[in-house]
């Protein structure tokens, strides 16, 4: 898990995420921790939520009391996001390493 | 508040020891870019030998694939070299097809003299900087960073080379 916490670049959002590590929170909760608006952080649960990162277990009701927690199939698929970057990239330097060691030693230098 | 640093975050890191040194690591990997890429589709738009993947060997040096000639030649920029350090270092900009215009990620290369030759390292970061709902991070199915994130990929730029090139 904690290897993509640092998957969203914005201090304000991970430090959301941080508190929900501990445990779900309210929004307005959530607001006091971070000595933000209500209105200034809504914009970045938001993004969130669209993110698939945190969920709101109550959308029907008001915007500050809306439990938000986080959810774990997101975080899930980033690290298997990155570990497709590293086999692309794995497969690439594979490829150089034939080549640099197949080449005579003028070549090159 | 608590610092939420991990030992990878958004950064993807892949690494291989070649038993050359450095400065036959480095030179043969930006110059000769073209002979060891992978080919075929999930590598390269142009298939065969017809198109070419260039490095430009500077600061600010543009890595590409391109096909054609003069007036008839098309180019797919993937990006800028943000650092150049001939045997030590290399830093590009990666824009891949279908990001939007100011969505780049950033791959960097070191090349370390070890006892056996050389230890190359990539590490491409920045994913967090992809809007949260960009295909490439997605709804993808499988290898979408292959089909889609690389120089590959379906706009109309990438067509068009493949157009090129079987005009050839």
């Amino acid at each position: 898990m904690e290897k993509t916490f640092a998957a969203l670049g914005d201090p304000t959002r991970l430090a959301v995420i941080n508190l929900l590590r501990d445990r779900p929170h309210r929004a307005g909760e959530l607001a006091s921790a971070l000595h933000m608006s209500a209105p200034a952080l809504s914009r970045h649960l938001r993004v969130l939520r669209k993110s698939g990162l945190i969920a709101d277990d109550e959308p029907d009701s008001d915007a500050r009391v809306r439990l938000y927690r986080l959810q774990p199939a997101a975080f899930a698929s980033m690290r298997d996001w990155l570990t497709e970057v590293e086999a692309f990239w794995g497969g690439q330097l594979e490829a150089f390493k034939l080549h640099a060691e197949s080449a005579p030693p003028e070549s090159g230098a | 508040m608590t610092s939420v640093t991990s030992p990878r975050g958004d950064r993807a890191r892949a690494t291989v020891s070649v038993a050359v040194p450095p400065e036959r690591a480095f030179r043969p990997f930006t110059e000769e870019i073209k002979l060891w890429w992978r080919r075929g589709p999930r590598f390269r738009n142009v298939h065969g030998d017809q198109g070419i993947i260039c490095v430009e060997p500077r600061v600010s040096g543009r890595v590409f694939e391109s096909v054609g000639e003069g007036a008839n030649e098309i180019v797919c920029e993937v990006g800028k070299s943000k650092l150049w350090q001939p045997s030590e270092r290399l830093i590009s900009e990666w824009h891949a097809s279908n990001f939007a215009p100011d969505e780049r990620t950033e791959v960097e290369l070191t090349f370390v003299r070890s006892r056996s030759g050389t230890q190359v390292t990539v590490e491409h970061r920045g994913w967090s900087a992809i809007r949260p709902d960009h295909p490439v991070r997605h709804g993808q199915e499988d290898a979408a960073f292959m089909r889609n994130g690389t120089m590959v990929g379906r706009s109309d730029d990438l067509d068009a080379i493949a157009g090129a090139a079987r005009r050839r």
